[in-house]
């Protein structure tokens, strides 16, 4: 996609009398970093990009405007917000439809087809930052990395992150206006790190994820980064009841992120925001994954496809599985 | 773990099925082992999955769910919701390390109270092979 064309789309978008700001990704303070950015008219639009740097998943602060009650005598501003989407984060904004999170009236989704991102992590750790200008490019089968005067080709499976290697949806599933070309999807294939963990007994699994979830710092980015959970009242921050507790210990860290994961059962769209944010470095995409690929086999239910689905923790059929009931 | 060791079960049942089908199991004199603890809740799509992690936390080695057999909850179809959640849920204890056999989930009528016997041996057994459970149990319980 050329820059120049979302930019000239961002503007368009931005200047619509019905449109109070549009979210797009922009350059950070230095090296990799990538920013959301609010654009509010033509101008601001110069400062968007898109690259494999931006793995954000913007559709998150569609629900974190907080909403002020109007003033008596003045209108509320009904205008609509418009949001750049990657595949994975057009799923969030579907998944947000069918839970009736945010209505189609209150969004303009500007899809951008991805070939994949980054993970920043390895690339940080393969390259390390410098406070040069850098910029990657999506190639024919790779990035390319442009640090000063130097280009260094590299390839597809040296960077690329594990949710963009597992993703099935690359091309927005929604969108109303479409930038670019559809990019290629690809085949479904095995998730090695679920499946990693599933071949290890109960013992060793419990002890693996012992040692991750101790790790637990309990910041709740993970859960204040998710796209999908934006309860105004969340079961965390009550006290009563208080549903877990808020010493940090491995007792109430497992109950919090198996409160945390099962809440997200059939509503994650893997976008792997919250192992990325996670200071922790706890593997919380594979939880996520391994329940999103219960759902899809057991249940034949996939979140953040279609936007009329009903959702899947208020709906039953009458034939769901029930193997495991004596 | 030794054969004396007695699990401690907690057990949500439905109003309307399974705690009267637990009573009838009491009325017709059906022995069935002691280790339960009794929770009655108006339907079985009453129990939040986080109520069995919470039972876990509090010094439970097993949960059991018991509810009206699917097409006859009393609220018509609160049971088909909690088979959906609890399935899910049953998916993700085991991912993380919890022994399966501490959580089951049965369908037992008003009229099964021998079913119900059944149910009550095959969990209670189950959670004694298991052992006590003490994954992420809280440290400091004083009950």
């Amino acid at each position: 996609m050329e820059l120049e064309q979302l930019q000239k789309t961002a503007a368009e978008v931005a200047d619509r009398e019905d449109v109070k700001y549009v979210i797009g990704w922009k350059k950070g303070s230095y090296g990799y970093r990538v920013a959301p950015g609010f654009i509010e008219d033509a101008a601001g639009a110069a400062e968007l990009i898109f690259s494999p740097l931006c793995t954000a998943n913007l559709a998150t602060y569609l629900t974190l405007v907080e909403k002020l009650p109007v003033p008596r005598g003045q209108e509320a501003d009904d205008r609509k917000v418009a949001v750049m989407v990657k595949g994975c984060d057009s799923r969030a904004v579907a998944q947000l439809l069918v839970e009736k999170g945010i209505g189609r009236e209150e969004v303009v989704v500007i899809g951008c087809p991805c070939p994949g991102v980054v993970d920043p992590e390895l690339l940080a750790e393969k390259y390390p930052e410098t406070e040069e200008t850098v910029e990657i490019k999506w190639t024919e089968d790779g990035f390319l990395l442009v640090r000063g005067e130097e280009e260094i080709e590299i390839s597809r499976d040296e960077l690329l992150a594990e949710k963009c290697r597992l993703c099935r949806y690359p091309n927005p599933v929604i969108s109303d206006v479409m930038l670019g070309e559809p990019v290629e999807t690809r085949e479904l294939v095995e998730d090695e790190g679920v499946a990693e963990i599933e071949n290890r007994d109960v013992d060793e699994r419990a002890a693996y994820w012992e040692e991750q979830f101790a790790k637990c710092v309990r910041c709740y980015s993970c859960r204040n980064v998710c796209p999908l959970c934006y309860c105004q009242d969340c079961i965390l921050d009550r006290l009563n009841p208080t549903w877990v507790n808020r010493a940090v210990n491995f007792s109430e860290n497992t109950a919090f992120n198996i409160a945390r994961a099962f809440h997200l059962a059939g509503r994650c769209i893997e976008c792997g925001e919250c192992e990325r944010v996670c200071p922790a470095n706890i593997p919380l995409g594979r939880l996520n994954r391994k329940l999103a690929r219960e759902v899809r086999d057991k249940y034949g239910f996939e979140p953040g496809v279609d936007p009329e689905a009903e959702p899947f923790q208020a709906s039953f059929k009458p034939d769901d599985p029930e193997d495991f009931i004596l | 773990m030794s054969a004396t060791f007695e699990p401690n079960i907690v057990a949500f049942l439905c109003n309307w099925c399974s705690y009267a089908g637990a009573d009838l199991a009491g009325t017709s004199r059906e022995r069935y082992p002691a280790n339960l603890q009794i929770i009655r809740v108006m339907c079985s799509g009453r129990v939040n999955p986080l109520y069995v992690m919470n039972a876990l936390q509090q010094g439970a080695d097993g949960v059991l769910v018991s509810g009206c057999h699917p097409g006859d909850c009393h609220y018509m179809e609160g049971n088909y919701y909690a088979r959906r959640r609890l399935g899910m849920l049953k998916d993700l204890m085991e991912f993380i390390g919890v022994d399966p056999r501490r959580f089951h989930m049965s369908w037992v009528s008003a009229s099964e109270g021998h079913k119900w016997k059944e149910v009550v041996e095959k969990t209670v057994e189950d959670a004694r092979e298991a052992g006590p459970f003490e994954g992420f149990r809280r440290r400091q319980i004083d009950w």
